[in-house]
């Protein structure tokens, strides 16, 4: 467990010191200057939009650090070869990938607590109180990065840093519109295309499950068990994933 | 029988490099003993297989076949390697951070007890002479002193064998002779040193054994001059009497100085040149062998292994 710990905290503190939390900033002053224009433009509850805006820009500015950080970190710690100074020390190769993927998702995370406070105070500001909701919303969002990062430790390990960082996007992508993969797999002939469309929706989680802006903007009730299932299924994918970049990480030839 | 701190048995390892590029085979099946406290010198030409030896021995690369035991555990178990401190052979180091930084997360690494990560820090940045500069961040560094940090890095954790790849390369004539002193100094603690290095007089001088390795097997192993002496190819004549153009015996130079004359024959014309000189009646005065460096030796492997 020290292993981990101490690999994380170093993969967070370089993250940081990579001044990763400018986009935090970025974030920050997107959100009120969006706030603003559509204040002007929109009749009704100004919080509402603020909300939507909020949690779509939240989702949006960690998805992209999840992305370019984790293949980043993971790819320049083995092509730059300091990873060798640490496998080479009593370290397991799995506990090198559990760490800086921890680490990773500590600075993803770092990130999501900043930007939710930004966000509520905003909505406070404008009157809309503290909606503890919009939390429930922003952890989800959380989980659901959890699993992102997941698969960008997989891609850093099976490929090279570009071809990762596509492939996680496309997780990304893919895993929001994962529902109406379901619904075309029905609509379609038996077929290639068909068999190819439904080993995706297998294959990449329904990101879309962690997803309660509806219900937190235009406040509709949140299921208990809803969340409780999402956390479910993030876990599992997450552990899943990670297991399989262990696994390849274990075998793999550090040249 | 010397206790065996490092031993590789049958060592096979292939890479493969893309779906269109052939298998490279570096190791074809090297056998390796390193005995306790001694400094090993491992020597031979790029593309040997010296590195990917040592990076299955710190487990950077999973060898294909063979069998690895440091002081008698398998390689990959944690109490072996515990036992290692490595140093490969380029520096590759967080630049982000202090050398005092990067050894304390070192430390850590090694499991080294909380309270005593600092001290232990300080010591091994003075071992290395960096105590001035630790706290500056390592993008500032010289190659020179990176190499010292990745040695501090390697004795951090006490270990019982230091594996050392190329660890003299890239440094000044003051960094070579701190890093042989340093090693030497490890020696001298009881620490066993296995070092691979290209220059030649470093391991002459320091090493108790040297194994040469060539096209991913080991060619020869033994004290630097058991090695050596087996090399002895030609003798230096020198004699009084008779000038060197009448000799009939082919000989490789000559020379005819003021009071003596001088001769290099192949090891094989030594008792012609001899009998010759005895026929003459001119007197010998000395007969000295010429054996070969250890650069010689090398080279004469290089080419053997170039030509199979």
């Amino acid at each position: 467990m020290r292993a981990i710990r101490v690999i994380a905290l170093s993969t967070l503190r370089e993250a940081l010191r990579d001044k990763i939390l400018y986009l935090f900033l970025g974030f920050a002053v997107l959100l009120l200057a969006s706030s603003k224009l559509f204040g002007i433009l929109t009749v009704g509850d100004q919080t509402k939009i603020i909300k939507d805006m909020g949690l779509a820009g939240i989702q949006l500015f960690l998805m992209l650090i999840a992305v370019m950080m984790s293949v980043l970190l993971i790819s320049r710690e083995i092509d730059s070869r300091t990873v060798y100074y640490i496998l080479a020390k009593p370290v397991r190769r799995w506990q090198f990938l559990v760490g800086k993927y921890v680490g990773l998702l500590a600075t993803v995370l770092v990130n999501l607590v900043l930007m939710s406070a930004i966000l509520v105070v905003l909505v406070w500001l404008y009157g809309g109180g503290v909606d503890p909701r919009l939390l429930i919303a922003t952890a989800m969002i959380g989980v659901e990065m959890a699993v992102l990062v997941a698969f960008a430790t997989l891609f850093s390990v099976l490929t090279k840093p570009i071809l990762g960082s596509i492939f996680t996007l496309s997780v990304f992508v893919v895993g929001h519109v994962s529902q109406d993969l379901w619904l075309l797999t029905r609509h379609l002939p038996e077929s290639v295309g068909r068999t190819v469309v439904s080993a995706l929706y297998y294959v990449v989680p329904n990101l879309e499950r962690f997803n309660l802006k509806t219900e937190v903007v235009h406040g509709l009730p949140i299921p208990p068990e809803a969340i409780v299932w999402a956390l479910v299924y993030g876990i599992f994918f997450t552990i899943l994933v990670l297991t399989l970049a262990c696994l390849r990480f274990g075998t793999r030839d550090l040249q | 029988m010397p206790e065996i701190e490092l031993r590789i048995v049958s060592l096979r390892k292939t890479f493969h490099p893309g779906l269109f590029e052939r298998p490279v085979e570096v190791l074809r099946g090297l056998d390796l003993e390193v005995f306790k406290g001694e400094i090993f010198g491992f020597l031979g030409p790029n593309g040997a297989g010296k590195t990917t030896t040592i990076k299955a021995v710190t487990g950077l690369v999973i060898p294909d076949s063979g069998e690895i035991t440091i002081g008698g555990l398998p390689h990959d178990a944690m109490a072996a390697k515990r036992r290692i401190g490595f140093m490969a052979e380029n520096p590759y180091l967080y630049q982000h951070l202090s050398g005092r930084e990067y050894l304390r997360f070192s430390a850590d690494l090694l499991e080294v007890a909380p309270s005593e990560i600092d001290d232990r820090v300080a010591a091994v940045l003075d071992q290395v002479s960096m105590g001035g500069r630790g706290d500056q961040t390592m993008r500032t560094y010289s190659k020179g002193m990176l190499q010292r940090i990745a040695l501090a890095q390697a004795l951090l954790g006490s270990p019982q064998l230091l594996i050392l790849d190329e660890p003299m390369s890239g440094l000044d004539p003051i960094g070579r002779r701190d890093v042989r002193d340093l090693i030497l100094e490890q020696h001298e603690r009881g620490v066993t040193v296995f070092f691979s290095s290209h220059i030649i007089p470093d391991v002459e001088t320091i090493c108790d054994r040297v194994a040469t390795v060539i096209g991913g097997r080991v060619h020869g192993v033994g004290a630097v001059r058991d090695l050596l002496a087996r090399e002895v190819e030609s003798y230096e004549i020198t004699f009084t009497g008779l000038d060197p153009s009448a000799l009939r015996t082919p000989v490789e130079s000559a020379h005819r100085g003021s009071d003596a004359a001088w001769v290099r024959v192949a090891a094989d014309r030594r008792d012609d040149v001899i009998r010759e000189l005895a026929e003459a009646g001119a007197r010998m005065m000395s007969l000295t062998p010429v054996r070969s460096t250890l650069e010689d030796l090398l080279m004469s492997l290089y080419e053997e292994g170039g030509a199979s």
